[in-house]
């Protein structure tokens, strides 16, 4: 990862453009995404069905869709800039899969209650990452490369429960778990995304508010130190934060893969590495790649439906290449 | 079976220090070997008559005249396999064969997914019926090495399922209580066909799972199954057997009737469907899951309950 976090107002002023640019795009994929569906629906005059179509399933799974893109990104962004590694996200480092068997044992025992998934998918997320941190801790402290090892084990540790439960679970559940655990936002409700919503606000702006640390914390934690950082108080609001998001994106969708891997190295490659600016843009962008994979995934074999996370593992892979190249 | 121990027995004798070892491996091997050529039977291996068939894949399949011994990779292929009277010769199938209720006190051999092959082949079956082409890559090679034959059968429209059955029966020898039951269910069909003959089709939609919405398509039989019980599936355009649908579409399907494939997270319509007119008007019917997914003998009953619910008044 390159570590520029020098600032001059130049480069400031260069990244609020891009800001703004990226704010002006959010919006036209928001729009254009909104014309786009299985069903073709007139602009104007819309009958009571059209209307239901459009404002019960359409808007809400396109803003839900926005949320999780934001969510997972400034998540990966987050954890990218506090571990100063390049693949750290939440998929790496365990987050993602404690949601997934939290919201998996609230899908077996209390499907009953809506309010289970999101709760349990934190308490999945705010777990795993507890552990992990636990797991990386040693007499000697804490250093990346044991953090990183310590997520790679509760990584693949929790997909062997999910796998295990998977078996046990029967026929029919098995298929709509499985399609979840491609990621999908085809469950997209009004109170999922408002829940996510409130999540993702929440941790954009403590995270960018933590963006100086991160930065002097990229130099080096004992520079960090020197300058009076509290090292580990910010790992604690990092992986505080990116459990937030993760639990309400999961719960909501799925595992949505390869978000928050590359659009906080996109981000980066074109606006610095200054966190201040990378975490909030990364949410904008992560938002804009979501929809737009979703669009594709609502409707290129319409009137069925492909799982979100295959369109953005396959747009994401080449698209991330071919920026590696070009740089 | 061939014993081919001995060979392996003079290239050892020249090594020294592992000559030990060696020759108990060999021993071993050879003991097995003995062991394996006298469980088979002389008249075991030489008598067995077999005759080449051809499954419903369209591979040559060498099975043996007299069959005995039967394992079975799927549900309906066990319920067929009872129902042509065969019941007694199934010697293993999976954990979801349910039905009927012998074939739950059949020995397990695993599910449909991940058969365990071991037991199979202790079990030693003449043959291993499966329904799905993906089952078989996996553990066809396995299976031919051991002497056990290896057969598709998966049906995909009524008259294949009646078709498979009399080939079944024709494979298992018990054709004359085959050709009573295809004569009970043919009558049966007829029976249905001419109660919905000249009714106008019901628009009906099929639900197989709530959330995500998955229904059926072009290619499922039950597509065919909701048409010959006086109904029209608004979904027959979708491609594919059992589509995930767009719940946009869905929406504005607008059916008259809905099918629930009755299971725990699929006893009610979806958030969709709720101004339908099959909702407003109540017409939203459970069939049990089993009859709808297993393209066996029960398929008639399916049809004889969804053709009820479609047309009360006919029947």
């Amino acid at each position: 990862m390159p570590i520029n976090a020098r600032l001059s107002p130049r480069s400031s002023s260069r990244a609020l453009r891009l800001g703004g640019l990226l704010l002006l795009l959010l919006l036209a994929t928001l729009v254009v995404a909104s014309f786009l569906g299985s069903e073709h629906l007139p602009v104007f005059d819309l009958n009571e069905q059209q209307r239901s179509i459009f404002y019960d399933i359409r808007l809400p799974r396109i803003l839900l869709g926005a949320c999780v893109g934001a969510s997972l990104a400034v998540a990966g962004a987050g954890l990218q800039a506090l571990l100063r590694n390049p693949l750290a996200e939440p998929y790496l480092l365990g987050v993602s899969n404690g949601a997934a068997l939290g919201t998996m044992l609230a899908f077996v025992f209390f499907d009953r209650f809506d309010a289970a998934r999101p709760l349990m998918a934190f308490g999945g997320a705010a777990l795993a990452s507890f552990a992990v941190y636990q797991m990386a801790k040693s007499r000697a402290g804490m250093n990346v490369e044991r953090l990183v090892l310590s997520g790679v084990i509760a990584t693949t540790f929790l997909s062997s429960i999910i796998v295990f439960l998977t078996t046990l679970l029967d026929a029919a559940k098995v298929r709509s778990f499985t399609f979840w655990l491609l990621g999908d936002l085809s469950q997209a409700t009004k109170n999922g995304f408002y829940i996510s919503l409130a999540a993702v606000t929440i941790a954009t702006l403590v995270l960018t508010w933590q963006a100086r640390a991160l930065n002097l914390m990229m130099v080096g934690e004992r520079d960090a130190l020197d300058f009076g950082v509290e090292v580990n108080r910010v790992r604690w609001i990092v992986f505080g934060s990116a459990s937030l998001v993760v639990g309400a994106a999961v719960a909501a969708s799925g595992s949505v893969g390869y978000v928050g891997l590359i659009v906080p190295h996109i981000v980066r490659m074109s606006a610095g590495s200054d966190n201040r600016f990378v975490i909030p843009f990364s949410a904008i962008a992560g938002a804009i790649f979501v929809v737009f994979a979703d669009t594709i995934a609502r409707t290129l074999i319409a009137p069925r439906e492909l799982p979100v996370g295959a369109v953005t593992a396959l747009v994401g892979a080449p698209m991330f290449i071919y920026l590696l190249k070009k740089q | 079976m061939n014993c081919h121990g001995l060979r392996l027995d003079f290239k050892a004798s020249d090594h020294g220090t592992h000559v030990k070892t060696l020759t108990a491996v060999v021993l071993i091997f050879l003991i097995l070997c003995f062991d394996g050529c006298r469980g088979r039977g002389a008249e075991g291996v030489k008598a067995v008559e077999t005759r080449e068939v051809t499954d419903d894949l369209g591979r040559k399949v060498s099975l043996p005249v007299k069959i005995t011994r039967v394992v079975s990779l799927a549900p309906s292929l066990t319920e067929n396999i009872f129902a042509v009277g065969a019941g007694d010769r199934l010697v293993g199938d999976t954990t979801y064969c349910n039905y009927p209720e012998e074939a739950k006190y059949v020995q397990k051999v695993g599910d449909t997914i991940t058969p365990n092959l071991e037991t199979i082949v202790a079990l030693k079956p003449d043959v291993v019926f499966v329904s799905t082409a993906s089952q078989l890559e996996s553990f066809k090679n396995v299976l031919e090495q051991n002497h056990i034959a290896v057969y598709v059968t998966n049906p995909n429209s009524l008259d294949s399922v009646l078709s498979d059955l009399r080939t079944l029966g024709d494979l298992l020898g018990t054709l004359d209580r085959t050709s009573e039951l295809l004569n009970e269910m043919q009558e049966r069909l007829s029976g249905v066909s001419e109660g919905v003959q000249g009714e106008k089709p019901v628009l009906v939609f099929v639900q197989i799972s709530k959330e995500p919405l998955f229904t059926i398509g072009k290619g499922s039989f039950l597509t065919e199954l909701v048409g010959k019980a006086g109904g029209r599936s608004v979904t027959s355009d979708v491609t594919g057997g059992y589509p995930k649908l767009s719940k946009e579409t869905a929406l504005a399907l607008n059916p008259e009737v809905i099918i629930l494939s009755d299971s725990e997270d699929n006893r009610e319509p979806n958030e969709v469907f709720r101004n339908s007119p099959a909702v407003k008007n109540g017409r939203v019917y459970r069939v049990n899951a089993d009859l709808l997914s297993r393209p066996g003998p029960r398929l008639v009953d399916a049809l004889e309950q969804i053709a009820r619910d479609l047309h009360p008044e006919k029947f």
